[in-house]
């Protein structure tokens, strides 16, 4: 059973004040639950430990992929390998953060990972930020919480100069190179989730620009805001996947500006490897024995529960929960159904004792940095709520 | 455990923590806006005259620059120059920028380098200047192309990250613009609005 503790919420108004608009879902209900999962050190420990390994076989089993360049059986689309392939030989495409979904980690279950969202992450604002406020607001131990999401990240933006080496490097090394941060208008999550993180690239010493998505402007040696002052570093909350398919003549000449070395893109095109659910597949392959991979296919498992998922789908849509005897138990639609399919074991999610299902979603920035739950029914989906946690 | 338990007695979400603190205090202010860091820069006269800053590097202490020129026999000679003299020079080239006469503003070849006045204004406006002259410069197109050039240093030294850019030749390629953007031309196959653009893509 998840274990819960009551909490005073923090009210809209305060949540508007910090630039958190979305904090009523559309059926009027509120998306920041009024409860914390109680976790102990030592869960808090295993997810750390789990995400670091799990990123290290993700790393593994990406070099892999080029290798033997397995890019169609993930359904990575064409016009996009040379800018994967690119981004993967050069260290300096450095990968700012991710976000893994877990099951299992509390209530005596095992840590099992469900995808990596590894190239446009959210639930940002609220793991990094809310999780923090929360234990402000009611009075509570800041240090009972497995959160260094913000500085986490802003070491990681530092290593975009420093590489490998120790951050401490920066201030010497950096040299007024400019990050564009860019988002869709018109969606205050994405946007608010962009700007906290032009925030904290501003923090680490980086000069920062915002510009919205339809005013970048591109050629082939650079990008640029709508003002026409050239950046070294773009940073989009846009899926590469939806580049190479909605805009494809951008995919190309993303392709060129890194072949240019003219801009550094983030989060890396790589990432859209990690991105894939196909490389639940590559990675069950590779490491059998792990104790936090699932059994994955490319064909619907026999004789077992499974969970069949789109390579690239979000927020739960297109998923559907399939028993041993093969009957559709639950089903999500959605608009990914033509993406390629894969099937993973089945694994029941933790509850608390009014049946609520509970995800973990653990931060990735060089090193595994926080952690967040959402809670909702058997399929996460855009309805389900954010749950911060205390370590008791 | 510093992962796990980092944030202990101190604000450790930087400027985002100070928002918070206040906002849950219900004291919230203004951020403050970025800060700007003094430099060293080794400014060096070029064969016509003009100025170039061959290197600019961040420093706790004032700002200064080591200016190289050339005296009448062709000899290199080396002056210190303090914040307060920098200032003056930025301060004069900057009544220049007001009036309109000054060559940061002015487009053209840039790679020729400028004035003395003219380049430390160029790559320093900030944090001689303070900040709000500084952004209020840098949205001069002009003068952002002339600051960019005027430092010569800025992608070619050695720690330099391999993917960042060689000082960009200014292109003659047109921008284009996707996502439903209005430069686009109309003729282009991104011109179509982006469908996606009330979806989320959290996952």
């Amino acid at each position: 059973m998840v274990k819960l503790q009551n909490i005073r919420p923090l009210k809209n108004e305060q949540l508007e004040k910090l630039g958190f608009t979305w904090h009523t879902d559309s059926d009027s209900s509120r998306y920041i639950s009024d409860t914390l999962v109680q976790i102990t050190q030592d869960e808090a420990e295993a997810y750390y430990e789990a995400v670091n390994e799990i990123y290290d076989m993700y790393a593994e089993a990406a070099g892999y992929v080029i290798e033997n360049d397995l890019f169609f059986e993930l359904g990575i689309p064409f016009n996009l390998v040379d800018a994967i392939k690119k981004s993967w030989e050069n260290d300096v495409h450095w990968h700012i953060y991710g976000r893994f979904d877990l099951a299992g980690g509390v209530d005596s279950k095992p840590i099992k990972l469900l995808e990596f969202n590894a190239d446009t992450p959210t639930a940002l604002f609220e793991t990094a930020l809310l999780q923090w406020a929360l234990l402000k607001e009611n009075g509570m131990d800041e240090n009972r919480q497995f959160n260094n999401v913000y500085d986490a990240i802003r070491e990681n933006f530092k290593r975009l100069i420093t590489l490998f080496e120790d951050t401490e490097f920066f201030d010497e090394r950096y040299d007024g190179w400019k990050i564009l941060f860019s988002s869709i208008q018109g969606n205050d999550e994405e946007e608010a989730t962009t700007r906290l993180l032009r925030q904290i690239a501003t923090d680490a010493g980086f000069n920062t620009g915002f510009e919205y998505l339809q005013n970048v402007k591109f050629d082939e040696n650079g990008i640029y805001d709508k003002s026409e002052n050239q950046y070294e570093y773009w940073f989009k909350l846009y899926p590469w996947e939806d580049i190479a398919v909605d805009e494809p003549e951008l995919a190309t000449t993303l392709t060129t500006i890194m072949q240019n070395q003219a801009v550094i893109i983030l989060n890396p095109a790589y990432t859209l490897l990690f991105q894939s659910k196909g490389m639940l597949k590559i990675l069950y392959d590779l490491f059998p024995d792990s104790p936090y991979l699932l059994k994955t296919s490319f064909e619907p498992l026999k004789g077992m529960k499974y969970v069949e998922k789109c390579a690239f789908g979000r927020e739960g849509a297109n998923i559907k929960i399939v028993g041993a005897d093969g009957a559709v138990l639950n089903e999500q639609g959605g608009e990914y159904g033509n993406h390629k399919k894969v099937y993973q074991e089945y694994t029941e999610l933790p509850k608390d004792e009014s049946g609520v299902k509970y995800q973990a979603g653990v931060f990735f920035a060089y090193e595994a940095c926080g952690l967040g739950f959402r809670k909702g029914g058997e399929i996460m989906n855009n309805m389900s709520k954010f749950v911060g946690h205390v370590i008791v | 455990m510093k992962h796990i338990s980092s944030i202990a007695s101190k604000i450790a979400l930087g400027s985002a923590g100070v928002v918070i603190m206040s906002v849950l205090a219900g004291c919230e202010q203004k951020q403050e806006e970025q800060k700007q860091q003094n430099k060293f820069l080794i400014i060096e006269q070029q064969a016509g005259g003009k100025y170039v800053v061959v290197e600019s590097l961040p420093t706790d202490g004032p700002s200064r620059a080591l200016i190289r020129e050339k005296d009448a026999n062709g000899n290199t000679v080396e002056r210190f120059m303090n914040e307060e003299e920098m200032k003056k020079l930025a301060e004069q080239e900057y009544k220049k920028v007001q009036d309109g006469t000054s060559e940061t503003v002015k487009s053209g070849e840039s790679s020729a380098g400028m004035g003395l006045g003219g380049t430390i204004l160029a790559v320093a406006a900030g944090s001689l200047l303070g900040n709000m002259i500084g952004n209020a410069l840098m949205s001069n197109k002009n003068f952002a192309s002339r600051s960019s050039t005027a430092n010569q240093s800025a992608y070619s030294r050695p720690s330099t990250p391999a993917g960042a850019p060689g000082s960009a030749a200014s292109s003659s390629s047109p921008k284009k613009s996707y996502f439903g953007g209005s430069s686009t031309p109309a003729s282009a196959p991104s011109a179509a609005p982006s469908s996606s653009s009330t979806s989320t893509y959290g996952g």
